[in-house]
C-alpha cells in the first residue's frame, strides 16, 4: 500500500513545463522569442488539448500572437480549449475552422457575433459556456486554469518585467492564474526597453517575450459622438437624473456604454447643476474612460474613476488628472478589469445600461437571431450581489418593507426607447435568446440581465419603479405602463396607469417635473467631439475616425 | 411611402399655427393649424404597414390634447417616441405667446 | 467652466441659422412650410417630401440693411437641390437683383449645406443650379455675395461651383468644400486615388482650414454664432474682393507649376499657394503635338471650324474663330487628350486646366470685343462625359476651375455675347454646368448618344440605393431624371432638338442645317433678355417646369 503513494508524482505540471521550455531552447534567446520564430515556438510550447487564454480583451488584442496561432499546423497542435474575454478578430474564429481549437469559454463576441452564431450552428465550435467577465476570471483559478497565456503588453525589459500602462485590463489576472500553476506565459510587446516607466507585472511571472512587428491592436470602444444624441435620449437622461439619481441619492455608479448614458454624463454640468445636485450624486465611478465624462470631471462633479481598460485618445487627459484617475508613479493610468468588475459588483450604488430586447418580466437580452454577442460585464454589474453588507443611502433606499431582517439592493436600471429605428419594438413576447439557446445548444437562454434584478426601467414614456412592485403581476403592469404603443403597452388602460402612478410604481415625465419639450440638444454640455476637446483644454486627442475637422 | 388619415372630434381651439421638425432620417415635420370643426391628421410616412401604431399614437395624443386641429405630418422613419415628442412640441409652440405675430 | 459651452452654429437647423444671421426680430420667411410649396417629383417616387423642399428663403435686415438669407436644410435629402429648392434659391437672387436695380441694396447671404444636385430630381436640379449660378454672376456686380459653409454636410457637387462664384466664402474647420465627394472619387478612380474612409485625409484635402490656407476660402471661423454673424457683416462692410473665379491668369500659372504625376500633400500646397496671390515662376513642360483621340466633340469642332490642324492639337480645350454667316464666332470644345498633363483628365472630362482654359478663351473674346457694338457669338460644342475625378483635382480646387468657366460664359452673355450650346454627345454634371449650361440658347441633336444628366447611371444607382431598373422605371414617371435627350427636351429648355443629324460624322447637309439653326439661335439670343429667364417661357416649360414658375411668382408676391 505504501508503494502506491510513493509512485504518484506531484509535479506533473512543473515537469511538463520544464520539458516544453527545453524544447524551444534552440529557437529562443533566453526569454526572448525572435519574431520570425514565433510560429515554430508556439507549435512546440503548446500541446494539443491545452487550455489557452488568449487576449481577446475588450479594447486590447494580442493581434500578433493570435495571427501566429492561426498559422499553427493543426496536425501538430489541435483540439485547443480557448479561454477568451472577447472574440474580436477574424483569426479568433479561424483557429476553430482550421481545427487548431475546438472548445471555447468566453464572455463577449461583438463584431464576430454573426460568424460566431453560424459556426456554432455548423458544429465548428464547442461552447463551454458564455460568461460575464469576472466570472470567467474567477474560473481561471478553479477549473479553467490556462496551460498557456498569450497576452499583450506595451513594453518589457530584459528581465521580462512588463509595463501595461493604461491598457492593463485583465492581463495581470490571466498571467497570475497561469504563472502560479506552472502554465507558460508568452507576451507580445510593442518594444523591449532598458527601463520601464513602472512595473505592472513582475518578470518572474513571465516566461517569454516577443517584440511584435506592429503594436497590439487597440480599439476606441467607449467613445460616443455627442452629435448622435437625440432629443429622446436627452429626455430619458433627464428623467433618470431626476427620478432615480436624485431621488435615491446615487453616489457611486457604473454606466454601460451607449448614447443614453453618454447623454446622462453630458447633462450633469447643465441639467444636473440646475437641480442643485453637484456634489450630491455621481462622485465615484467604475467606468472606462468615457470622453463624454470630461465636462462633468472638469466641472468638479467627479471624485474618482476606476477603469476596466483604457480608451484611445484619452491618455494625456487622464495623465493630467491624477486626482481623479488611478495613475502610477510614472504618471500614466493603470486600468484593471478584474478589480473594476469587482468594484462594479460590490461597491457601486447603481448600474445603468441599455438593451435590444426586453420581455414583460423585465428580462433583457442583446442576443438576437443569428447573432451570438455574449454578455461582457453587464450581468456582473447588472445584478444585486447577495453578499453585500455595507449600506449607502441609495442601497438602503431600495428597502420597501420594515421587517427586522432586511437588506438593500443595488440599483439596476435599464434605459431603453420603446422602439428601435425601423419601428422595431423593444418589448417582445419572448426573447430571441430562447430560440438562440436551442440553435446554439446552450443549456440556458443567454439572458443578459434578469428581471428580478432590475429595480428600474426608463423609457421615453416614463419610469417604472419595479423594485416597489409587491407581486409579479404588479411588476408586469408597471412595465406595460411605460411600454408606449408597443403590443405590451397597448394592453394597459389609462386607469390602471394612473393607479400605478398614485402608488409610486410609475412616474411620467410630468410627475417628475420634466417637460418633454425641454429636452433639447442645447442642454448637452458638449454637442460634438470638438467641444469635448475644448472642455479638455486640448488634452483629449480623438482618434481620426471621430474627427470631423 | 404610405399616406394615412385620422379624424377626431376636439373641443379646444388653438391660438395659432405651428411648425416643428425636419424631414430628416429618423425625424419628421409637423404642420399644426387651428381647425374650426373636426380634427384631421394626414400622415405621409416612409415606412409602409404601420397603420395600427400610428392610430394608437394619434388616439393617445388626442385623448390628452383635446384640440381642434389640422395636422400634417411628413415622416422619414421616426420612432413613435419621436412622433409624440414632435406633436407635443408643436402644441407648445402654438401656445407660446412669443410666437404670436 | 461653463463658458466652454459654445453657441454652435452647426447645431442649428437651416431655419434657425437664417434667423441667427439676420438682425434680431427681422426674420420673415418666404414660401415657408405653410405655403406647402413642396417638390412635385418626390411623392410620385414614393419619397416623403418636405413642406419647404429643404430650402429656406428669408427676408430681414443685416446690420440694419435690407437682406435676404438663403439656407439649405442638410437633413432633408442631404441638402440636395431639386426643382423647387433651386427655384427658391434662384428666384430669391433674381428678386434681390431687381431690388438693386431699383436702388435698394439688398444683401444676399447663402448658408450652404448641400451635396449638390438632388439625384431623385436630377435634371431639374442641374438646370436650377445653372440658373442659380447665372443669378449669382448678375447680382455680384451690385453687391458682395456672401456664403457660409458651417459643416455637417458641407458644400459639394454643382453647388461647390456656385460657392466658387461668391465674393466672400466663410468656412469653419468642419466645413468641406469640393466638387466630387471622397466616396465618388473612390468609386470612379479607386481607393488608391482617394481612400474615402480616411477622415484625416478628407479634411486635410477639402476641409475649411485647408481651403482657407490655400486661398480657396476667404475667412475661417470657429463654430460660434457670434463669430459667424460678425464675419458675415464684415464681408459687406469691407471692400468687395475680386472674385476668385476671375483670377484666370493666376490659377493657370499656378497649375502650370504643378507636376501632376508627383505626389502633392495638402500642407505642401500651403507653401505653393498660400492665402494670397502667390505664384511660382517654375513652369512644367507642356507636351506639344497631335492627339489621335477621336470624339464627337473633336469631329464637330473640325467640321464647324474647317480647321483640321486646330482640331487635332494635343490640348483638351479647342478654340477657334471662324466666320459663320457674316460674322466672326468663337467656337470652343472640350475633347479627349491622351497627352493631357493631368492623368485623370484625358478622356474629355472637364478638369483643372480645362475649366480655367475655357475661362481664358471666353474672356479673351470679351476683351477683344470690349469696345465693339456687336459682341461675337460664342459657340460651345458640348460633349463632356463628366468632370475629372481625382485627388489632385479636388486638392487644387476643381470646383473653382469649373466656377471660372461658368463665370466667364455668364459674364460674356450679360455683356451681350450670344452664347450658344450645341450638344452633340454627353452633357453630364459639373462639366455641363461649366461648359454649355450658361448659354442663352441650347441646341441638341436627337441621338441615342446625346445624354444630359447629373451623374453616371451606375453611380446614381449606387448613391440613391436603387437598382438601374428602378431608376429607369422612375424615369418614366419623372422625365427629369431620365438620361435620354428626348426626355430632357420635354423640360422646355432647348432652343431646338434636331432630328436626323449624323452625330458621329456630320455630312455637308447636316452642317448646313446646323449653321442655319445656330444663326437663328444667335439672333434669338440678341433679341431676348440676357438672363436665363426665357427658359421658363416655352410652352413645354410652362407645363414641365410649372413649379419653377409658381415659386418665382409667389416669391415676388411675398418679397416686399
Amino acid at each position: 500500500m505504501a508503494n502506491i503513494q510513493e509512485t504518484r508524482s506531484w509535479t506533473t505540471r512543473r515537469d511538463h513545463k520544464r520539458k516544453q521550455l527545453k524544447s524551444v531552447a534552440e529557437l529562443t534567446k533566453g526569454r526572448i522569442i525572435p519574431m520570425a520564430n514565433i510560429v515554430a515556438v508556439l507549435e512546440k510550447l503548446i500541446a494539443s488539448g491545452d487550455k489557452v487564454a488568449l487576449e481577446g480583451n475588450n479594447q486590447k488584442q494580442a493581434s500578433f500572437l493570435s495571427m501566429a496561432l492561426a498559422e499553427l499546423d493543426a496536425v501538430k497542435v489541435h483540439g485547443l480549449h480557448m479561454i477568451m474575454s472577447a472574440i474580436a478578430r477574424p483569426e479568433h474564429l479561424d483557429i476553430f475552422e482550421k481545427g487548431i481549437a475546438q472548445k471555447l469559454d468566453f464572455s463577449f463576441a461583438g463584431a464576430q457575433s454573426l460568424r460566431m452564431a453560424q459556426m456554432i450552428e455548423d458544429g465548428l465550435i464547442e461552447v463551454g459556456a458564455i460568461h460575464t467577465y469576472l466570472e470567467l476570471y474567477a474560473r481561471l483559478f478553479v477549473d479553467l486554469t490556462p496551460n498557456i497565456a498569450l497576452v499583450a503588453a506595451d513594453k518589457a525589459d530584459a528581465n521580462g518585467n512588463l509595463y501595461t500602462g493604461p491598457n492593463t485590463e485583465e492581463t495581470p489576472a490571466i498571467i497570475e492564474a497561469t504563472a502560479f500553476r506552472d502554465g507558460i506565459v508568452i507576451v507580445q510587446v510593442n518594444e523591449i526597453v532598458d527601463e520601464l516607466p513602472r512595473v505592472d507585472i513582475p518578470g518572474s511571472w513571465v516566461d517569454f517575450v516577443v517584440e511584435a512587428d506592429k503594436p497590439y491592436q487597440l480599439e476606441a470602444l467607449f467613445t460616443r459622438d455627442p452629435r448622435s444624441i437625440t432629443e429622446i435620449q436627452i429626455l430619458m437622461a433627464m428623467m433618470t437624473l431626476r427620478g432615480i439619481y436624485e431621488r435615491h441619492e446615487v453616489i457611486s455608479l457604473n454606466h454601460g456604454v451607449g448614447f443614453n448614458t453618454a447623454a446622462i454624463e453630458l447633462l450633469l454640468p447643465t441639467y444636473g447643476k440646475s437641480l442643485g445636485l453637484k456634489g450630491k450624486i455621481c462622485r465615484n465611478w467604475a467606468l472606462n474612460p468615457h470622453p463624454t465624462l470630461i465636462p462633468a470631471i472638469e466641472s468638479g462633479w467627479v471624485e474618482s474613476v476606476h477603469c476596466f481598460g483604457g480608451e484611445v485618445g484619452m491618455e494625456k487627459y487622464i495623465a493630467a488628472r491624477p486626482d481623479v484617475f488611478f495613475t502610477g508613479r510614472d504618471g500614466s493610468m493603470r486600468s484593471n478589469r478584474a478589480f473594476c468588475q469587482m468594484a462594479g459588483q460590490y461597491a457601486v450604488d447603481l448600474f445603468i445600461g441599455s438593451t435590444l430586447q426586453m420581455d414583460a418580466d423585465g428580462n433583457s437580452s442583446t442576443v438576437t437571431l443569428g447573432r451570438l454577442a455574449g454578455f461582457g460585464g453587464a450581468p456582473n454589474m447588472g445584478h444585486d450581489p447577495g453578499g453585500r453588507r455595507h449600506g449607502t443611502p441609495a442601497w438602503l433606499n431600495m428597502i420597501t418593507g420594515d421587517s427586522a431582517i432586511q437588506r438593500g439592493k443595488k440599483l439596476v436600471v435599464q434605459v431603453v426607447e420603446t422602439f428601435q429605428q425601423g419601428n422595431k419594438s423593444v418589448f417582445v413576447e419572448s426573447l430571441d435568446a430562447i430560440e438562440v439557446a436551442h440553435a446554439a445548444k446552450l443549456p440556458i437562454a443567454p439572458v443578459m440581465i434578469y428581471g428580478d434584478d432590475v429595480t428600474h426601467v426608463v423609457t421615453e414614456e416614463g419610469i417604472a419603479y419595479l423594485y416597489k412592485a409587491r407581486s409579479l403581476d404588479e411588476r408586469r403592469e408597471a412595465l406595460a405602463a411605460i411600454a408606449g404603443v408597443t403590443t405590451l403597452g397597448m394592453d394597459i388602460s389609462h386607469k390602471q396607469r394612473d393607479a400605478l402612478r398614485e402608488n409610486g410604481l410609475v412616474a411620467l415625465p410630468e410627475d417628475l417635473g420634466v417637460k418633454r419639450t425641454e429636452a433639447k440638444r442645447s442642454l448637452l454640455a458638449a454637442k460634438s467631439i470638438d467641444e469635448l476637446v475644448a472642455w479638455s483644454g486640448g488634452l483629449y486627442t480623438p482618434p481620426a475616425k471621430f474627427r470631423s475637422w | 411611402m404610405e399616406t394615412l388619415t385620422f379624424n377626431y372630434k376636439g373641443t379646444k381651439k388653438l391660438p395659432q399655427r405651428a411648425h416643428v421638425g425636419v424631414v430628416g432620417s429618423g425625424d419628421l415635420e409637423v404642420l399644426l393649424e387651428p381647425a374650426e370643426d373636426v380634427s384631421e391628421v394626414v400622415v405621409r410616412t416612409r415606412f409602409d404597414g404601420y397603420g395600427p401604431i400610428w392610430q394608437e399614437i394619434m388616439d393617445r395624443f388626442f385623448a390628452v390634447h383635446d384640440i381642434k386641429a389640422k395636422i400634417e405630418i411628413n415622416d422619414f422613419g421616426a420612432t413613435p417616441g419621436m412622433v409624440s415628442m414632435r406633436l407635443l412640441q408643436a402644441v407648445e409652440v402654438s401656445y407660446d405667446e412669443q410666437n404670436e405675430k | 467652466m461653463m463658458s466652454k459651452m459654445r453657441n454652435s452654429f452647426v447645431e442649428l437647423k437651416a431655419r434657425e441659422r437664417a434667423q441667427t444671421v439676420l438682425d434680431k426680430g427681422t426674420f420673415r420667411e418666404l414660401l415657408g412650410p405653410f405655403d406647402r410649396m413642396e417638390s412635385p417629383h418626390l411623392a410620385v417616387q414614393d419619397i416623403v417630401p418636405a413642406s419647404d423642399d429643404g430650402m429656406i428663403v428669408a427676408r430681414g435686415l443685416i446690420g440694419g440693411q435690407s437682406a435676404v438669407v438663403i439656407a439649405m436644410e442638410g437633413a432633408f435629402q442631404g441638402g440636395g437641390i431639386g426643382e423647387v429648392a433651386g427655384a427658391k434659391f434662384a428666384g430669391a437672387l433674381e428678386l434681390a437683383l431687381e431690388d438693386h436695380k431699383k436702388g435698394v441694396p439688398t444683401r444676399p447671404v447663402i448658408i450652404l449645406d448641400t451635396g449638390g444636385v438632388r439625384l431623385q430630381e436630377a435634371n431639374y436640379g442641374l438646370l436650377a443650379i445653372s440658373e442659380i449660378q447665372s443669378a449669382v454672376v448678375a447680382l455680384r456686380e451690385y453687391v458682395p455675395i456672401v456664403g457660409v459653409i458651417p459643416g455637417k454636410i458641407g458644400c459639394f457637387g454643382g453647388m461647390s461651383m456656385t460657392a466658387g462664384l461668391f465674393s466672400t466664402l466663410i468656412m469653419t474647420r468642419e466645413g468641406r468644400l469640393t466638387l466630387n465627394g471622397p466616396e465618388v472619387i473612390e468609386q470612379e478612380a479607386g481607393v488608391l486615388e482617394f481612400d474615402s474612409k480616411d477622415k484625416l485625409l478628407i479634411w486635410n484635402t477639402l476641409g475649411g482650414a485647408q481651403r482657407y490656407n490655400t486661398g480657396l476660402a476667404d475667412v475661417l471661423v470657429a463654430d460660434d454664432t457670434t463669430e459667424i454673424c460678425a464675419a458675415v457683416e464684415a464681408a459687406f462692410a469691407e471692400q468687395a474682393n475680386e472674385p476668385r473665379s476671375r483670377k484666370v491668369e493666376l490659377f493657370l500659372s499656378r497649375l502650370a507649376a504643378i507636376n501632376p504625376v508627383k505626389s502633392l500633400s495638402p500642407t505642401a500646397l500651403y507653401e505653393l499657394w498660400g492665402k494670397g496671390e502667390k505664384r511660382s515662376a517654375q513652369v512644367m513642360r507642356q507636351e506639344e503635338g497631335v492627339s489621335h483621340k477621336k470624339s464627337r466633340g473633336r469631329s464637330w469642332f473640325a467640321a464647324l471650324t474647317g480647321d483640321a490642324v486646330a482640331a487635332g492639337k494635343a490640348t483638351s480645350v479647342l478654340c477657334s474663330d471662324v466666320l459663320l454667316g457674316d460674322e466672326e464666332v468663337r467656337i470652343l470644345a472640350v475633347v479627349p487628350n491622351e497627352h493631357s498633363r493631368f492623368p485623370r483628365a484625358r478622356q474629355g472630362e472637364v478638369g483643372l486646366e480645362e475649366g480655367w482654359t475655357l475661362a481664358k478663351y471666353v474672356r479673351a473674346a470679351m476683351e477683344a470685343d470690349a469696345d465693339k457694338a456687336k459682341r461675337r457669338p460664342i459657340i460651345a460644342i458640348v460633349d463632356v462625359p463628366s468632370q475629372a475625378y481625382g485627388y489632385k483635382e479636388e486638392l487644387l480646387g476643381l470646383h473653382q476651375s469649373c466656377a471660372a468657366a461658368v463665370d466667364a460664359y455668364a459674364t460674356a452673355r450679360f455683356l451681350g455675347h450670344p452664347v450658344i450650346a450645341l450638344v452633340v454627345g454627353n452633357a453630364i454634371s459639373g462639366a455641363f454646368l461649366a461648359h454649355g449650361y450658361q448659354a442663352n440658347q441650347i441646341i441638341a441633336l436627337n441621338d441615342p448618344g446625346v445624354l444630359v444628366h447629373a451623374m453616371s447611371k451606375q453611380s446614381a444607382a449606387r448613391v440613391t440605393k436603387r437598382s438601374i431598373a428602378e431608376l429607369e422605371a422612375a424615369a418614366k414617371i419623372v422625365p427629369g431624371i431620365a438620361y435620354d435627350i428626348g426626355s430632357y427636351a420635354t423640360l422646355g429648355v432647348l432652343y431646338e432638338l434636331l432630328e436626323n443629324i449624323h452625330a458621329d460624322a456630320p455630312t455637308k447637309e447636316d452642317l448646313m442645317i446646323i449653321e442655319k439653326t445656330v444663326l437663328a439661335a444667335i439672333e434669338q439670343a440678341r433679341t431676348l433678355p440676357r438672363n436665363l429667364q426665357n427658359r421658363l417661357s416655352s410652352t413645354a416649360a410652362q407645363m414641365a417646369r410649372k413649379a419653377s414658375i409658381i415659386v418665382r411668382d409667389k416669391l415676388q408676391k411675398q418679397w416686399a
